[in-house]
């Protein structure tokens, strides 16, 4: 059995994963012939081509997901969603009389990926406006129904490899636009207001020095004054209404004395405007208000884009169902579905709702709500759960529970419990910052009243100068600033983080949990070994058990795909939890566990070794064995052996039996394992080790791990995996390559020291300034832009993380993730 | 001198209309996607790519 080798050459062209040995895919893209490594990229990568599209290669930053299954999707698949209950529920319509509707894509990487959108999918009939969210990944669209159906766009979009979701109306994005919206409000207000008021402060310094008549200058003095006023009120809006949330709960926030600072100096200069005299600080105010509400809004963004969790539940279930009426049966959405309606669900469907089988077997994969990856079989009478995979056969389900009433939703709230557990180290920083907080406070009315002794009119601008001068905004900027540029310089790397605090504790790792299926090995299955009994050469068996599996959507069948030539097969048929069965030459043939061939032969033939063993047989005689098994991804031996370099402790705990765990353990050289475990295993294996004052990494994939996942100190998840999985998890490695995994592993340190850095700065300016306000030697607008260029080093500093990454993927061995070479635009 | 008691106020005018002017961009959408626009512009042979246009972009080329 040949491995894949993927250090040959570039890897595919469309999705930069490494080309197995002896696939040889070509497409024809702006007339230059391209390796590919599957059909499904060169179905996408002809689309792209025909479509006139190629300068998407030119244009993206990173590197689109394998497209899942060869065949193209076509509008049949979403047909449910031409029904008038789905655009009543989903869209609405405008005034044109054009529908409007939402539609989360997967897969959206860059803004290249919402360019071909754009196109691709712009460009059909009747869509009037079509807008690709790149942060969110969703779609925006207004189109005519009449004219171009919904499942046509939907097909469209699947094709290309953006599967689409409806997206339920939800409060979550409106408000994350919203935010963002009025903080580009205030940003734009203070901006425009510091721009003015600083010019007249200006007038006004250099007046005072070429002679200014007072009347000029108090003018300067008013109109400051009806600028900064209503400026400083609207524009610092957040900061107020911050501090009075967190003084109204008894506590201290960061917030506190930068709206103390604003509010002082805003009001006393008013106050010295209209009745005093001295000087003013409706400058440095406004300042002030400008650049705290940048960095707020670059950590504002940060985090908008970090987590989004999409509707995780609408992900794993199916677009449509068949529902039984008593003429026949029709496509419906799964909003149209009741308790006690009927289905039919048949051989590679998923089971959109709880219910109970009213006729018909089937071969369930409930991988992703168990974690056992081989099928069960289930028949008349028992349960299948939503979410599992019918890989053979055909039932009819009376539903019992839908939606939010369903285990897979419950599994979905268990996880957020999870994670709710988490933020110890938000809590901390938090409480941290009250302290420093209060110490400021203090000293700044300490320092007031001193000063008030000595020399009052110095007082004021005293206790301004400390209050600004001490914003903890470059202590509070420090982290989230470095982690979301390290964000950036992960994703490049493929590995997608939605939590980025836990890059901090991913230094901090001392054992590691694997999860065996899915995640150290592949989820399609090979041919390991071929035993030839008698009558039958290696070549011939192996082409005939091709043909054989042909039919059946078992796993088994995967491993057999790459041997069938296509030549015809009669009587062929699918044999439930059994095997296969067909007659070829006059012969016929059976493929499959011993017990099925038996039948045959009168006796149980003997397995000829351990793992997991398929007959071939005619019906005088056994003819073949094949071994299969789940072959390691590509990157595991590498994985294991550094984490182990690393001094950590790695564990590998499955669903799956004992004897396949123990083999992949061995062959990986890993110690510590854990056999059929159910998810709550797996947790508590996880929380023994944390009791016993470990820190640990769990990395996994599909729903049944997500509890897991989020148990963990950190998790990380494969993107091949369950999307349910993808959203949960702290870092998300796309591909399937686990020297990703070794990767972020090796990236961390840098981004601890980064933050270090940061706080490390931030904290000994803050140190350092604050005796000197304190003692008068710094004025509040020399404060404002001390405070400004503090934070301003702080971002900068952070930003390094966003750069700097590539040349370590040539180091760790992997990935053609590198940008495509650039090539003339040769396609016409 | 005294024309500065002209222009200032001017200029604080000019800069309230800009704001409502940004205001009024926020709400219809312009800065809700800053990511794609920039592709645009490196899109030369549009007319080639969409032969089946609806578009109204295309139009232009």
């Amino acid at each position: 059995m040949t491995q894949t080798d993927r250090h040959e050459h570039g890897g595919c062209w469309h999705c930069g994963e490494a080309i197995p040995a002896g696939v040889e895919i070509q497409a024809d893209i702006g007339g230059r012939a391209r390796a590919m490594c599957c059909h499904g990229c060169q179905t996408v990568a002809t689309l792209i081509d025909s479509a006139g599209l190629t300068r998407y290669y030119d244009f993206r930053d990173a590197l689109p997901e394998r497209p899942e299954g060869a065949a193209e999707a076509s509008a049949r698949d979403f047909l449910a969603w031409d029904r008038p209950a789905v655009r009543e529920h989903y869209g609405h319509a405008d005034c044109d009389g054009l529908l409007r509707l939402s539609l989360v894509l997967e897969n959206v990487h860059c803004a290249a990926c919402a360019w071909l959108i754009q196109r691709f999918v712009g460009s059909l009939d009747g869509v009037a406006e079509l807008r690709v969210d790149v942060a969110d990944g969703r779609a925006h669209l207004r189109f005519d129904s009449e004219r171009t159906p919904l499942s046509e766009i939907a097909a469209r979009l699947a094709t290309l490899g953006y599967r689409p979701h409806l997206d339920s109306p939800e409060a979550g994005v409106a408000r994350n636009q919203s935010e963002r919206r009025q903080m580009l409000k205030y940003i734009v207000v203070a901006g425009l207001g510091m721009m003015q008021v600083m010019s007249f402060a200006l007038s006004k310094y250099i007046g005072a020095w070429q002679g200014l008549d007072a009347q000029t200058e108090r003018f300067f003095v008013l109109i400051s004054m009806v600028v900064a006023v209503p400026v400083c009120l609207y524009a610092g809006q957040i900061f107020y209404t911050s501090a009075w949330r967190t003084l109204r709960q008894g506590r201290m926030g960061m917030d506190v004395p930068v709206a103390a600072a604003m509010l002082l100096a805003l009001f006393s200069s008013v106050f010295i405007t209209l009745f005093g005299q001295g000087d003013v600080y409706f400058d440095s105010v406004v300042m002030f208000i400008f650049f705290l509400l940048l960095g707020r809004y670059a950590v504002l963004v940060a985090r908008q884009n970090a987590g989004q969790l999409q509707s995780a539940l609408a992900r794993s279930l199916p677009v449509q169902a068949r529902r039984l009426t008593e003429g026949g049966s029709e496509m419906v959405a799964l909003i149209e579905l009741a308790a006690g309606d009927r289905l039919q669900v048949s051989a590679g469907e998923t089971v959109p709702a709880d219910g109970v089988i009213e006729s018909g077997t089937v071969m369930v994969d409930e991988s992703l709500l168990s974690g056992e990856s081989i099928p069960r079989r289930r028949s008349a009478g028992e349960r299948v759960l939503a979410g599992s995979l019918v890989r053979d056969g055909q039932m009819t389900l009376a539903i019992e529970n839908l939606g939010q009433a369903t285990v897979l939703s419950g599994i979905v709230r268990l996880l957020d419990q999870a994670r709710t557990f988490k933020p110890r180290m938000a809590r901390m920083a938090d409480h941290l910052a009250s302290w420093f907080v209060a110490f400021v406070l203090t000293g700044a009315a300490v320092a007031g009243m001193v000063w008030w002794q000595i020399d009052p009119s110095r007082s004021l601008p005293v206790v301004l100068a400390v209050l600004v001068v001490s914003c903890p905004c470059a202590l509070a900027l420090g982290t989230p600033v470095a982690l979301a540029a390290a964000a950036r310089g992960f994703a490049r790397l493929g590995v997608l983080i939605s939590r980025p605090d836990t890059l901090e504790l991913l230094p901090k790792i001392s054992h590691v949990v694997l999860d065996k299926t899915g995640t150290l090995t592949r989820p399609d299955m090979r041919v390991a070994e071929v035993r030839v009994v008698d009558g039958i050469d290696d070549d011939r068996a192996r082409l005939l058990a091709g043909r054989l599996e042909r039919v059946s959507r078992h796993p088994v069948a995967t491993a057999f795909a790459r041997f069938d030539d296509g030549a015809a097969i009669d009587q062929a048929e699918v044999v439930t939890a059994a095997g296969v069965a067909g007659r070829q030459h006059g012969v016929d043939y059976r493929l499959g566990k011993p017990a099925f061939v038996a039948e045959w032969l009168g006796e149980v033939p003997v397995e000829p070794g351990d793992g997991q063993w398929i007959a071939l047989a005619s019906r005088a005689q056994l003819l073949a064995w094949f071994r299969v098994d789940s072959p390691l991804r590509d990157g595991a031996h590498e994985l294991i052996a550094e984490l182990k370099a690393a001094g950590l402790t790695v564990w590998l705990a499955s669903g799956d039996r004992s004897e396949n765990v123990d083999a992949v353990a061995r062959e990986l050289g890993i110690e510590h394992t854990r056999a059929a475990c159910s998810p709550a295993d797996k947790l508590e294996l996880v929380r023994s080790l944390q009791a016993a004052g470990k820190r640990v990494a769990m990395v996994g994939d599909g729903i049944n791990d997500a509890p897991v996942l989020a148990g963990a100190d950190v998790s990380l998840a494969l993107s091949e995996g369950a999307d349910i999985a993808r959203t949960q998890a702290d870092l998300v490695i796309t591909g399937k390559d686990l020297s990703r995994v070794s990767a972020a592993f090796g990236l961390a340190p840098r981004v601890r020291r980064i933050v270090r850095q940061n706080l490390a700065w931030a904290f000994s300016y803050n140190i350092t300034a604050l005796p000197f306000a304190a003692a008068g030697f710094v004025p509040p607008w020399l404060a404002a832009i001390g405070m400004s260029a503090s934070s301003l080093l702080v971002v900068l500093n952070g930003q390094r993380l966003a750069r700097q990454q590539r040349p370590r993927k040539t180091a760790t061995g992997a990935h053609p993730i590198e940008p495509m070479p650039s090539r003339p635009a040769a396609s016409t | 001198m005294n024309i500065i008691y002209v222009l200032i106020p001017l200029s604080i005018i000019l800069m309230v209309l800009a704001i409502a002017f940004f205001f009024w961009a926020v709400r219809n959408d312009q800065f809700d996607d800053l990511d794609t626009p920039a592709l645009d512009i490196l899109d030369e042979d549009e007319a080639d790519s969409k032969p089946d246009s609806t578009d109204p972009d295309s139009k232009q080329g």
